[in-house]
C-alpha cells in the first residue's frame, strides 16, 4: 500500500515538474531559445502568488488573473529581443542565464531571502486531499497534474488543429519553406513564447500553493526539470508530462524503498542513460517520426 | 613572438610568485594574498574549462563535477584519512581526470552527439555525484570534513603565502597549457573540431583522441583548483560543493574574457572577481548578481567574442583609459583604497574596450581569428595565379587505369526502416574518374559518406589496397587515402583560406609541422586557383571559392581517392567550367576521382565511366556514352527530373 | 614588421597594476584602514552622540569588532536577526560606557551565505581592516571556515550558533550556545525524559533527518564511533524505532516520505530539520489525511510552525531562550528591556518573527563572553591574554549566568537547553520543570 501511495503521489509530483518544463520543452524545440529565465519566471509567479493572495486576502487561484498576462509579456518581450537580435540557441542559453540571476537577486532584494509560504488563511490548499479508499491525493499537486493534464491537451489540440499551431510545426520543423508559405515565424514565435510564460504563471501559482519559496529555490528546479524536458523529447508537450510523471514515481519509489537522498542518482542515471540511447526522448513522438 | 609571449607569461608568474617574500617591505596586507588566491582560483577554474568548452565548442557544465571531485579528494584523503596533504593535489587531480576521461569516454563514443546533449550530460554528472556522497555517508562521515593545515616549510611565510602559492602555481599551471595548447598541433585540432568537427575528422585528425585529452586535462586542472580550494575553506560539505556555482560562474568569465584566446578566461575572473568583491566591501552585494547578470547579457547581444578579441585592435586606448583612471583616483585619494582604484580602471578599460564602434573589416578579422595565432612569414612571392583556366571542352583525360583502391562489397544502410543503400559492390582504380549519378535521394550521398568513414554499413564490406577498413575511425580512412568534400562547403570558418589546407598537412599520413604545413598549402591552393584569397577567411570569399577551398583542403590530404560529392552545385556555368578544370588537373596530378553529379554535361565531359543508383540500387555502370543511352537510366533518372 | 607581442602586453600591463596597487600601498600606509571604516556597513553603535546613561561617556579611539554575516543569501533570514542583536548590544555597551572606556565600532561585511567567500573575507577584516577583536559569523559551516582563519592569527573568536562541539577545535573558539560536549546524548535524553512524564508516554519513535552536518549528527552521532545517539538512546529507554528516514538538504518534495511515516504510525516523530522542512512534512501528512500524535523539529525557523495554525500546535524543539512572561519575570527588567527593544527593532525592519529568542540569544550571550574577556585582560591588543582569561575566569552572562570554559572539551560548557512547545499559538519553554513557563502537553 506504502508503496502504491508513494508511486501516486509521485505521479502527482511529476505533474508539477512537467508544468515548470512544457513551456522550456515549448521555446527549445520550436523556436530553438533554451530559456533559462522560464525558472525565473516561475519563481517570480509564485512570489507574485504569495504578495497578491496574502495582501488582498483573496484565494490564491485567483491571481492567476494578473501573473499570467504579465508572464506573457515579459517572455514575449523577451522572444522578440531573441528575435531582434538574432540570438543563437546556445547564446540564448547564456543571455536567459544572465536575466535568470537578475530575476533571482531582484526577488531576493524585493522579498528577502527569507522563507516565504502562503499561510493557512489564504491557502485552503495546503492540507487539503482526495481520498479514494486507502489513497490519499494531495490537493496542491493534484490541482499541479490536473494542470498540466489540461494543458497538454490544450496544446497539443492547438498545434494540431490551428493555424498558429501549425503554422510553429511547420516553421520548427522546415523554416524555408514555412516562411515561403508567407508564415510570419516573428509573429508566431512571440505568440508562443508568451504561452510559455503563461504556463510559467501556472507552475508558479502551482507551485505556491504546495510549497515554500526562497529566491534560491529557483536553481534548484534546473537538474529536474531539465531532466523531465529530455525524458520527454525536447519539443515533445505530451512526452513532457508522461517524463514528469516517470520521475515522480521514480523518485517516489526510490524515497521508500531506499533513499530520499538516492533519488537524484536514480534520476539522473536514468537521464544519462536516455541521452545515450534515446536522445530524442523516451517516448517515440507519435505521427511526425 | 611565441617565445616573447611565453618569456613574459614566466617574468609574470616568477613577480606573482615573490610576493610573499617582497609583501613585508612593500607594506602589502595579507588581505591581498586572500584576495589574490581567489582570483587565482577561478582562473584556473576558468581556464581549465575553456581548454574543453572554449577551444573545442562542447559546452560543459561537468566543471562542478571535476572541482567537487578534487575537494572531496583531498578533503577525504588528507581530512579523514591523515594522508600528507600535498600529496592530494595531484592526486585529486588525477582522479578529477579520471572522471573527465569516464565522461568523455562515454560521451564521445556517440557517433550523433550534439552540443547540447553533451551539455546535458555533464549537468546530470555532479546531482549523480552529490547524490552518491550522501548515500555512502562512509566518504565524508555525513556531516563534513575538517582540513587542517599541513605542516610546511617556515621560509614560505604564513599559511595564507601558502595558500596563495599554491593557488598561484595551480593557475599558472592552466594557464601555461592553454597557452602551449593554442600553439601547438593540439590547440589547432581542437579549433577544428569546434569549426566542423566532421570535416576535422575526415581530413585525418583523430578528433576522439584529442576531445578525450582536452577533457582530462580540463578535469585535472580544475580537481586540482578545487584540492586548493579545500584546503583554504577548511570545511567540506557536500551541499558547498556540488552546486552550480563553479559552472555558471566560469562560463560568465570565459565569455567576457573571450573564449578564443587562452589568455581571456583568465581576464574574465580577474575582472569578475574584483568587481564582485568591490561591490560586497562598498556595500552593493544585492545588486552584484543583477550587475553580473546586466554584464553577460549585454555582452552576448554585443560582443560575443570577448574582451580579448576587442583588445587586439585598441590596446592602446585600453591601456591608457585604465592607467588615466587608476593615477587620477591614486593621485587625488579623494576615494577608495588601491583595490577599489584597480577595480574601476579595470571597468573603465572594459568600457573603453567595448565601445561600439563601426566594425572594419580589421576589427571583424580579429574577432574571427581571435587568439588564433596569425601568419609569421610567408613569402608569397607574387599573388597571382599561375594556372590559367584552361579551355574547354577537351575530351577526357587519357590515364591508364591502375590497380583497385577502394573495393565496395554489397554495401548495405539502412536508415530506420528505410533503406538508403542495398547491396551495392563498386570498385575504384588507379587513374580513373567515376561518375556517379542519379536521382535525388538515390543514395550517392550515402555512398560517398560510407565509402569516407563518416557512416558505418549496416552490412557488407569496404576495403582499401585489400584491407578491411569497416569500422575504422574517418580520420584513418583520410590516412589510407580516401578525401571528400562536401556539397555544401564546411569550412573552418575561424582560419584563413590557407590555414584551412594546412590543418590537413599538419594531420595527414604524415605529420608536419604549422610551418611547413602553410608552406605546403600554397601548391594546393595554386592548383585550385585560391592563391590570391589564402589570407582571407571563407567568411570573405564567394561559394564557388569555398568550394574549390573544399576541394583544396581534400587534396591537401594527398587521397588516392578523391570523393567530390556535388562539387559544381549552384555554380553559374562560367564557374562551372573553371570547376571542371581544376578536377581534370587534380586528377591529372594522379588521384583516382568520385564526381557525384547533377551536370551529366560535366559528367561526360570528365568521366571515364559512370555509375547509376536509384533507390539505393545499382542500376547501370559502364561507358559514359553508354550509360547514358540505357533506357532504363534515361527512364528512372530523366523521367523522374521531367517532372520535378 | 616588428609587432609587440599581444599577450605579453597584457601580461606586463596587468603585473604593473599589480606592483602600482602595492607600492601606493607603502606610500599611504593609512589607507586601508580608512577604506574598510567607509566599505563597511555602518553599525548603529558608531554613532557617538548617545546619551550617557549614568556611566561616563567613552573616549578615545574607537575599539573595532568585525564580523560576516549571512545578510543576503538563503541563510539571510537568520542573519539579520544576528544583526539586529548586535546592532542592540553594541549600541547599549556604548551608552554604558563602552570597552575599557573606549567607544566600540562594529564592521559587519555581508558573506552571502556562501561558506567560500568566509575565510577570504575574515582575513580581510584581520588583515586589511585591522579590526581590533573579532566575533563570529552565522550558520555552523561558515563558522568552522572562519574559525580557522581565526585559528591562524590566533584571534579570540566567540560564536552563536555552532553547537557541533566535535568540530569546533580551536581553543580560542568560545560557543555561546551549548548542548554541551556531547548533543547528540543531550538532546535526546532531555527529550526522551520529557515524553517519559507525560500519562501517556509514546513507545515508539520515527526519525527524519536532514543529512547536514549538525542535524544527522544528533540522530546518528559521530561517523565511524560506536557511541550513543538519539537512535541508540530511544532503543536502550525501550522505543520501539520504526523508521530512520534520512534526506539531502534543500529537499522540497516531502510526499513519499509522509507516506512512509504515516505508514509507520509512530507515537513520536523526531525531525531533525533545520528551517521550514517540519512545516512541508507536517502539511505533507495532513494531505495524506495523516497527523501524527507527537512531533519535534530540532532547529526550525520559529515563526512559519505557528503559521501552521491548529496542526502545528503542540510541536516541540529545543530552545536557550523564550521571552515567556513567567520567564522573563524570573530575569528581571534588564532582560525585559532587550527583549522589547529588540522586538521593536525587528518589527521596525519588518521581519516576519520578530520574538526575541535562540537566536538572537545566541548573539548576545557572544558579545557579552567577548566583552567579559577584554575587560579581564585589560587590553585588547593581545589575544591570548583574552582567550587566557576566559579559560580561567570564565564569563558572567545575562541568559546564561556564570559560563565555564574548558578546552579538553572544546570550551563547551554545561549546557541549560530546554524544550520549548507551541501552546496556544506561541512558543513556550515547558522542561525541564524548573525553567518552565508552562506544562508540557501530551498529545
Amino acid at each position: 500500500m506504502i508503496i502504491l501511495q508513494a508511486a501516486f503521489s509521485g505521479i502527482l509530483v511529476g505533474g508539477l515538474y512537467a508544468l515548470m518544463a512544457i513551456g522550456l520543452s515549448l521555446t527549445w524545440g520550436m523556436l530553438k531559445v533554451i530559456n533559462l529565465a522560464h525558472f525565473g519566471m516561475i519563481l517570480l509567479s509564485a512570489y507574485l502568488t504569495y504578495a497578491i493572495a496574502t495582501g488582498l486576502g483573496i484565494d490564491p487561484l485567483l491571481t492567476i488573473v494578473a501573473t499570467a498576462p504579465v508572464m506573457f509579456v515579459l517572455a514575449a518581450a523577451l522572444q522578440w529581443a531573441f528575435q531582434r537580435f538574432r540570438v543563437s540557441e546556445f547564446n540564448s542559453l547564456l543571455i536567459s542565464f544572465g536575466v535568470l540571476i537578475m530575476l533571482v537577486q531582484t526577488i531576493s532584494n524585493v522579498w528577502t531571502a527569507d522563507f516565504r509560504r502562503l499561510g493557512s488563511d489564504v491557502n485552503p490548499y495546503s492540507s487539503g486531499a482526495l481520498s479514494i479508499g486507502p489513497l490519499a491525493f494531495p490537493m496542491p499537486t493534484l490541482l499541479a497534474f490536473v494542470t498540466a493534464l489540461a494543458l497538454v491537451i490544450a496544446l497539443e489540440l492547438a498545434l494540431e488543429r490551428t493555424f498558429a499551431g501549425r503554422a510553429v510545426r511547420a516553421f520548427s520543423e522546415d523554416p524555408p519553406i514555412a516562411a515561403a508559405f508567407g508564415i510570419d515565424h516573428r509573429r508566431i514565435g512571440i505568440l508562443l513564447a508568451g504561452v510559455a510564460g503563461v504556463t510559467a504563471a501556472l507552475a508558479g501559482m502551482l507551485f505556491a500553493i504546495g510549497g515554500s519559496m526562497t529566491p534560491s529555490t529557483a536553481l534548484e528546479w534546473v537538474g529536474l526539470v531539465f531532466a523531465v524536458v529530455i525524458l520527454g523529447g525536447i519539443g515533445n508537450v505530451a512526452g513532457t508530462l508522461l517524463a514528469g510523471a516517470l520521475v515522480g514515481i521514480v523518485t517516489g519509489l526510490v524515497t521508500v524503498l531506499w533513499s530520499p537522498s538516492a533519488a537524484p542518482l536514480v534520476v539522473f542515471s536514468i537521464v544519462v542513460l536516455a541521452l545515450l540511447f534515446r536522445p530524442r526522448g523516451l517516448i517515440p513522438r507519435g505521427g511526425t517520426t | 613572438m611565441a617565445r616573447r609571449t611565453l618569456l613574459a607569461l614566466a617574468v609574470a608568474f616568477a613577480v606573482l610568485a615573490a610576493v610573499p617574500w617582497i609583501r613585508e617591505p612593500l607594506g602589502v596586507p595579507v588581505f591581498y594574498l586572500a584576495f589574490g588566491a581567489l582570483v587565482f582560483f577561478w582562473v584556473a577554474q576558468a581556464t581549465s574549462w575553456n581548454l574543453l568548452s572554449g577551444y573545442t565548442g562542447y559546452f560543459s557544465f561537468g566543471q562542478g563535477a571535476f572541482f567537487g571531485v578534487g575537494v572531496y579528494t583531498s578533503a577525504v584523503l588528507s581530512g579523514r584519512g591523515g594522508m600528507d596533504y600535498f600529496l592530494t593535489i595531484p592526486l585529486a587531480g588525477i582522479v578529477a581526470a579520471l572522471l573527465g576521461l569516464a565522461v568523455g569516454g562515454v560521451a564521445f563514443r556517440l557517433r550523433s552527439l550534439r552540443g547540447e546533449i553533451f551539455a546535458l550530460l555533464t549537468l546530470a554528472v555532479p546531482f549523480i555525484l552529490a547524490s552518491f556522497a550522501r548515500i555512502n555517508t562512509a566518504i565524508d562521515g555525513g556531516q563534513g570534513i575538517v582540513l587542517r593545515i599541513p605542516e610546511f616549510p617556515e621560509f614560505l611565510g604564513g599559511f595564507q603565502d601558502l595558500a596563495y602559492l599554491l593557488s598561484l602555481g595551480v593557475a599558472g599551471l592552466a594557464v601555461g597549457i592553454a597557452y602551449v595548447a593554442q600553439h601547438s598541433r593540439f590547440g589547432w585540432a581542437l579549433f577544428a573540431i569546434r569549426d566542423a568537427e566532421n570535416v576535422a575528422e575526415g581530413l585525418g585528425v583523430p578528433t576522439f583522441g584529442y576531445k578525450m585529452l582536452a577533457i582530462g586535462l580540463s578535469a585535472a586542472l580544475a580537481g586540482m583548483a578545487g584540492s586548493v580550494f579545500a584546503l583554504q575553506i577548511g570545511f567540506v560539505t557536500v551541499e558547498g560543493t556540488f552546486n552550480l556555482t563553479v559552472p555558471l560562474f566560469v562560463i560568465v568569465m570565459s565569455v567576457l574574457g573571450g573564449r578564443m584566446h587562452w589568455l581571456g578566461p583568465a581576464l574574465g575572473a580577474l575582472i569578475i572577481v574584483t568587481l564582485q568583491d568591490r561591490l560586497a566591501a562598498q556595500g552593493f552585494e544585492g545588486y552584484s548578481l543583477i550587475i553580473l547578470g546586466a554584464i553577460l547579457v549585454s555582452l552576448v547581444l554585443l560582443a560575443p567574442e570577448g574582451l580579448m578579441a576587442r583588445l587586439r585592435p585598441r590596446l592602446l586606448p585600453v591601456v591608457a583609459a585604465a592607467g588615466a583612471v587608476y593615477l587620477a583616483l591614486a593621485v587625488t585619494g579623494v576615494w577608495g583604497a588601491p583595490l577599489d582604484w584597480f577595480a574601476v580602471a579595470l571597468v573603465a578599460a572594459a568600457v573603453v574596450a567595448f565601445w561600439p564602434r563601426r566594425r572594419t573589416v580589421a576589427a571583424a578579422r580579429a574577432a574571427a581569428l581571435g587568439g588564433i595565432a596569425p601568419v609569421e612569414e610567408v613569402e608569397d612571392e607574387d599573388l597571382t595565379d599561375t594556372a590559367a583556366p584552361e579551355a574547354l571542352p577537351t575530351p577526357p583525360a587519357e590515364r591508364a587505369i591502375g590497380r583497385p583502391i577502394i573495393e565496395a562489397h554489397d554495401l548495405t544502410r539502412h536508415f530506420g526502416g528505410i533503406r538508403a543503400l542495398d547491396g551495392i559492390s563498386l570498385t575504384i582504380h588507379e587513374g580513373e574518374v567515376v561518375g556517379l549519378v542519379g536521382p535525388n535521394g538515390s543514395g550517392k550521398t550515402t555512398l560517398v559518406n560510407l565509402l569516407s568513414g563518416a557512416l558505418r554499413p549496416t552490412s557488407g564490406d569496404i576495403r582499401i589496397d585489400g584491407r578491411s577498413v569497416l569500422g575504422l575511425p574517418a580520420h584513418r580512412l583520410a590516412h589510407a587515402g580516401a578525401a571528400r568534400t562536401y556539397q555544401i562547403p564546411r569550412p573552418f570558418g575561424s582560419m584563413t583560406v590557407r590555414d584551412n589546407v594546412a590543418i590537413a598537412i599538419m594531420f595527414g599520413r604524415e605529420a608536419a609541422s604549422l610551418a611547413t604545413a602553410r608552406r605546403e598549402a600554397r601548391q594546393h591552393l595554386e592548383l585550385v586557383g585560391l592563391v590570391r584569397h589564402a589570407d582571407a577567411l571563407p567568411g570573405e570569399i564567394n561559394l564557388h571559392e569555398r568550394q574549390l577551398l573544399e576541394i583544396a583542403r581534400a587534396i591537401a590530404t594527398r587521397p588516392r581517392v578523391l570523393l567530390l560529392d556535388e562539387a559544381l552545385a549552384g555554380l553559374n556555368p562560367a564557374e562551372i567550367d573553371n570547376a571542371a578544370g581544376v578536377v581534370r588537373r587534380v586528377h591529372e596530378s594522379g588521384i583516382a576521382i568520385v564526381l557525384v553529379e547533377h551536370v551529366l554535361r560535366i559528367v561526360n565531359q570528365l568521366a571515364t565511366r559512370v555509375v547509376v543508383l536509384d533507390q539505393g540500387r545499382l542500376l547501370a555502370e559502364g561507358e559514359p556514352a553508354d550509360v547514358m543511352r540505357n533506357a532504363d537510366v534515361v527512364r528512372a533518372y530523366l523521367g523522374r527530373r521531367a517532372h520535378a | 614588421m616588428h609587432r609587440p607581442s599581444f599577450p605579453s602586453t597584457i601580461l606586463a600591463i596587468l603585473l604593473a597594476g599589480v606592483l602600482v596597487a602595492c607600492g601606493t600601498q607603502t606610500t599611504s600606509p593609512s589607507t586601508g584602514e580608512t577604506s574598510g571604516e567607509e566599505s563597511a556597513a555602518p553599525s548603529t553603535g558608531a554613532s557617538g552622540d548617545a546619551e550617557p546613561t549614568g556611566a561616563s561617556e567613552p573616549t578615545g579611539d574607537p575599539i573595532v569588532v568585525g564580523s560576516t554575516l549571512s545578510l543576503t543569501g538563503p541563510l539571510s533570514a537568520t542573519g539579520v536577526i544576528h544583526r539586529i542583536a548586535g546592532d542592540l548590544f553594541v549600541e547599549r555597551l556604548n551608552e554604558q560606557g563602552g570597552l575599557l572606556g573606549r567607544p566600540v565600532e562594529w564592521v559587519v561585511l555581508d558573506d552571502e551565505s556562501d561558506q567560500a567567500s568566509v575565510a577570504t573575507l575574515y582575513e580581510r577584516l584581520i588583515s586589511q581592516e585591522e579590526v581590533d577583536l573579532i566575533i563570529g559569523p552565522y550558520a555552523t559551516p561558515l563558522i568552522i571556515s572562519a574559525m580557522a582563519v581565526a585559528e591562524r592569527h590566533g584571534y579570540v573568536m566567540p560564536q552563536h550558533t555552532a553547537v557541533l562541539a566535535p568540530l569546533m577545535t580551536y581553543e580560542c573558539q568560545f560557543p555561546a550556545w551549548s548542548i554541551g560536549p556531547e548533543p547528540q546524548v543531550f538532546v535526546p535524553e532531555q527529550l526522551y525524559d520529557a515524553l517519559e512524564s507525560l500519562d501517556e508516554a509514546p513507545s515508539s519513535i520515527a526519525f527524519v533527518t536532514n543529512q547536514s552536518g549538525s542535524t544527522d549528527f544528533v540522530t546518528h552521532g559521530q561517523p565511524d564511533a560506536e557511541d550513543r545517539d538519539a537512535v541508540t538512546i530511544a532503543e536502550e529507554r525501550g522505543l520501539e524505532v520504526v523508521a530512520d528516514i534520512s534526506y539531502p538538504p534543500g529537499n522540497d518534495d516531502w510526499s513519499a516520505i509522509a507516506a512512509q511515516v504515516r505508514d509507520a504510525d509512530p507515537d513520536f516523530i523526531m525531525m531533525n530539520s533545520l528551517g521550514v522542512e517540519s512545516v512541508g512534512l507536517i502539511e505533507a501528512m495532513e494531505q495524506l489525511d495523516y497527523q501524527p500524535p507527537m512531533m519535534f523539529s530540532l532547529f526550525p525557523a520559529p515563526g512559519p510552525l505557528l503559521g501552521l495554525g491548529e496542526s502545528g500546535e503542540g510541536h516541540l524543539s529545543v530552545s536557550t531562550f523564550e521571552p515567556n512572561e513567567p520567564i522573563i519575570e524570573r530575569m528581571g527588567d534588564e532582560v525585559r528591556d532587550i527583549v522589547e527593544t529588540f522586538q521593536a527593532q525587528a518589527e521596525g525592519e519588518g521581519l516576519p518573527y520578530t520574538a526575541f529568542e535562540t537566536q538572537a540569544t545566541g548573539s548576545w550571550t557572544a558579545w557579552e563572553i567577548l566583552v567579559e574577556g577584554v575587560e579581564g585582560a585589560g587590553d585588547t591588543a593581545d589575544q591570548q591574554a583574552i582567550c587566557d582569561h576566559l579559560h580561567e575566569n570564565g564569563a558572567e552572562t545575562t541568559f546564561h549566568g556564570q559560563l565555564e570554559f574548558d578546552p579538553e572539551v572544546n570550551n563547551f560548557w554545561p549546557s541549560d537547553q530546554t524544550l520549548k512547545q507551541i501552546q496556544d499559538g506561541d512558543w513556550v519553554v515547558v522542561w525541564p520543570e524548573d525553567q518552565a513557563a508552562a506544562e508540557l502537553r501530551g498529545p
